[in-house]
C-alpha cells in the first residue's frame, strides 16, 4: 500500500490529522503528535493525545474506520490513508524519541512560514502518560496535494 | 455554545490551516484540508467549495461536519459541529471569498490550481475548545474600540466636506496607525469612483479613477461589501484591472487614465470597505501595506464602522452645502493682474481643460472649472455658490447624487496641486471664490 517515498514522507515534518465517525455519521479528529510504520508499511501507528482525543478514541473503538491525513506545509504534498482495522493501543514510552522527533521536524519545517516557535512547540507540548497509539493497515491510499489529481489513488496520482 | 466565533476569528485566517472531516454513508471518515473559514456571523461560516471531491459528496450526501482550527497567536484548538445549509455562486460574499482566495492561492504557489465554485454556507451547531497548553495571544497592535470612538469623536468636529476628509485620513493614520489610505467617491452616473484623497502615496493620485467591479476597490464598491486580501495577488492588483477593464470595454476615453491611482506597487495586504449612507454607495475607502495578512477581521470590522460614520457625515456636508441660504458677498472687482498669460483650452466633447497644454481634469469638474473661468473672464465675476452651479446649464449636472461638494473639493485639490495661479476657496457654506493671478487666455477646442 505505501512505498519507500510515502513512507519516508509520513515521517517527514508533516502536519498529522486522525479522524473517525461516530453512530450520528458526526466525525472527531484530533492532531497527530507522530507517527511509525510498521509490518514494512502495511500498518500505521499514529500518536494521539488522550486528554484531546477522547470522542475520536471512542469512535475509533467502536467502528475501527480511520482517515488519517499527513500534509507538508512547505509543498502542500498530502497524502489521505483510510483504515477499517484500527485499535487503540497503549503507547509504548520508547516512541516518545519518535515523537520528540517530528516535533522537532515540524518546527523547523513551519518556522520559516512564519509560525511563532512558542505557539507551535505549545500545540505539540504532550507526556508519554497521555498518549495512545492508534494502529492500523491501510486499506486505500490518496494523493490529496492540491489540484486536479487530488482524490485520485496514491498510485494512480504520482 | 460555549464559544462564540467572533473571539476566536484569527482562526479563520488559515495561517495554521483547519481540518475538516465528514463520513459517508458507510460510516467512513473523510478528511481535508481548508484554503479558508470566512466568518459570516455568530451562527455562520462559509467555506470555500474548490473542487468536487469527497468532502463535498459526503456534505450533499447529508453529512455532519466538523473543524478542527488553531489559532496561531495562542496554539489554543477547537473543534466546530456545523450543517451545510446552501452554496452562494455570486454576490458578496462569494467575491470576498474569492478574493481572499486568490491571494491564498498566489501566497502557496497555487493560482492555477485555487478557483472558487462557490461559498458553502454553514450553521455552527457548536464550538468546544480541545483541552491542552495555550500562551498568552501577543496584545493587539491597536485597541480598535478606543480608536474608533476618538475617530468617530474627531470627525464630529468638522464643519466642512474638505475637513472631514482630512480628519478622516489623519485618523486613519493616527488613530489606527494605517499609513497608505485612499479615499475615492462613487460617480453613480458613470460607474467610475475618482480619488477625493489619499495619504502616504509620493503622488496624490487625487482625480484618479477607476471603474466599479475593476479590482479590490471596484468590486467593493459594485458588491458594497469589504474585500481583503491577505497576501500579494496580481489578480487583484488594481493598475492591471484597470489596464484589463479599458481593453476590455474598448472605453479609453471615459475613463480617467492621464492621472495615474496612487498606490503601493508591492502591497501585500489590502482592504476596501465600502462608504455607504441611506443605502447608497458614497465612495470606498481603502487602506493597504506591504505586509502579509496585515489587515484582519477587527480592523475590517472597525473600519466598516468608520466608514459609516464618514458615509453619514460626507451626505451631512453635502446637504448643508446644498441647503444653504447665505447670499452672495457683494462681489468684488477682480482685481487686474499682469504677468505672461496662462493658456486654458477647453474640450467641449469631454469637458477636459488643459493649462498651457498641460491636462488638469475633464468630466462635470472641468465643465464646472470652465463655467467659471469663462464668467472671471467675460463678467469678472468672482463668487459663486452651489445652488448656482446647479442650475447653470453649461455644468450638466448628472443628478440629486452628483456629489457636487465633493466634484468642487476634486478641483480645488487638482488647482492646488498644479499651482498655476487659479485657486477655489470657500467663502461659506454653499459658497466659494475664484482667484486668478495671472491673465488668462480661454481656447475652445
Amino acid at each position: 500500500m505505501l512505498d519507500s517515498d510515502n513512507i519516508a514522507f509520513i515521517q517527514a515534518g508533516v502536519s498529522i490529522s486522525l479522524a473517525a465517525c461516530g453512530p450520528d455519521r458526526l466525525a472527531s479528529m484530533s492532531r497527530g503528535m507522530g507517527c511509525k510504520v510498521l509490518d514494512g508499511g502495511r500498518r500505521v501507528g499514529v500518536f494521539v493525545k488522550r486528554s484531546q482525543s477522547a470522542e475520536l478514541l471512542e469512535n475509533i473503538r467502536r467502528s475501527g474506520k480511520v482517515a488519517n491525513v499527513f500534509s507538508l506545509p512547505s509543498s502542500n504534498r498530502t497524502v489521505q490513508l483510510k483504515g477499517v482495522d484500527a485499535q487503540v493501543q497503549p503507547f509504548d514510552p520508547a516512541d516518545f524519541s519518535i515523537v520528540e522527533a517530528h516535533v522537532a521536524d515540524f518546527v523547523t519545517e513551519v518556522l520559516p512560514l512564519g509560525l511563532p516557535e512558542e505557539v507551535v512547540r505549545t500545540l505539540f507540548a504532550c507526556a508519554a502518560e497521555d498518549l495512545a497509539t492508534v494502529v492500523y493497515s491501510p486499506c486505500a491510499a490518496f494523493s490529496q496535494t492540491p489540484g486536479p489529481k487530488a482524490g485520485e489513488p496514491l498510485g494512480a496520482a504520482r | 455554545m460555549s464559544v462564540r466565533i467572533e473571539t476566536i476569528r484569527e482562526c479563520l485566517e488559515g495561517i495554521i490551516p483547519g481540518h475538516i472531516a465528514t463520513c459517508d454513508a458507510e460510516g467512513m471518515p473523510n478528511l481535508a484540508y481548508l484554503s479558508q473559514v470566512q466568518f459570516i456571523d455568530n451562527e455562520h461560516v462559509a467555506l470555500s467549495y474548490q473542487f468536487f471531491n469527497r468532502t463535498r459528496q459526503n456534505v450533499l450526501a447529508g453529512s455532519p461536519v466538523r473543524l478542527l482550527l488553531t489559532s496561531h497567536l495562542s496554539g489554543a484548538q477547537y473543534r466546530l459541529t456545523l450543517r451545510y445549509l446552501r452554496t452562494e455562486t455570486a454576490g458578496p460574499l462569494f467575491e470576498q471569498m474569492k478574493a481572499k482566495l486568490a491571494g491564498i492561492a498566489s501566497h502557496t504557489g497555487m493560482s492555477d490550481v485555487f478557483r472558487l465554485l462557490g461559498s458553502d454556507v454553514y450553521r455552527i451547531l457548536g464550538i468546544e475548545q480541545v483541552p491542552g497548553p495555550t500562551v498568552p495571544p501577543p496584545p493587539p497592535p491597536v485597541n480598535y474600540l478606543t480608536a474608533l470612538r476618538r475617530a468617530t469623536q474627531r470627525l464630529a468636529g468638522c464643519g466642512t466636506l474638505e475637513c472631514l476628509l482630512e480628519t478622516a485620513l489623519d485618523c486613519l493614520d493616527d488613530e489606527f496607525g494605517i499609513g497608505h489610505v485612499m479615499l475615492l467617491m462613487h460617480d453613480d452616473g458613470r460607474g467610475r469612483l475618482y480619488t477625493l484623497a489619499s495619504r502616504g502615496y509620493p503622488e496624490s493620485g487625487i482625480g484618479s479613477e477607476i471603474p466599479v467591479g475593476a479590482g479590490v476597490i471596484g468590486i467593493c464598491a459594485r458588491e458594497r461589501t469589504p474585500i481583503r486580501i491577505g497576501f500579494m495577488t496580481s489578480e487583484y492588483a488594481y493598475g492591471r484591472t484597470v489596464r484589463d477593464s479599458i481593453a476590455a470595454d474598448g472605453d479609453a476615453d471615459a475613463l480617467e487614465t492621464a492621472i495615474p491611482l496612487p498606490g503601493l506597487p508591492d502591497a501585500r495586504s489590502q482592504l476596501a470597505v465600502p462608504i455607504t449612507a441611506f443605502d447608497r454607495l458614497t465612495g470606498v475607502l481603502y487602506v493597504e501595506s506591504v505586509a502579509d495578512l496585515h489587515f484582519g477581521y477587527d480592523d475590517e470590522d472597525a473600519l466598516v464602522a468608520f466608514a459609516a460614520q464618514l458615509g453619514l457625515a460626507i451626505q451631512h456636508h453635502q446637504q448643508a452645502e446644498e441647503l444653504a441660504e447665505e447670499p452672495l458677498s457683494p462681489e468684488n472687482a477682480a482685481p487686474v493682474v499682469a504677468g505672461s498669460p496662462l493658456a486654458v483650452r477647453h474640450f467641449g466633447a469631454t469637458d477636459s481643460v488643459f493649462l498651457d497644454d498641460d491636462y488638469l481634469i475633464k468630466g462635470v469638474a472641468g465643465a464646472i472649472l470652465w463655467a467659471l473661468l469663462t464668467d472671471f473672464v467675460e463678467r469678472h465675476r468672482t463668487s459663486f455658490t452651489n445652488k448656482g452651479l446647479r442650475v447653470d446649464s453649461r455644468i450638466r449636472l448628472p443628478g440629486v447624487s452628483d456629489n457636487l461638494e465633493a466634484r468642487l473639493v476634486l478641483l480645488q485639490r487638482r488647482l492646488d496641486e498644479r499651482d498655476a495661479g487659479i485657486r477655489l476657496a470657500k467663502t461659506g457654506r454653499g459658497r466659494f471664490s475664484l482667484s486668478v493671478s495671472r491673465p488668462l487666455q480661454l481656447l475652445e477646442g
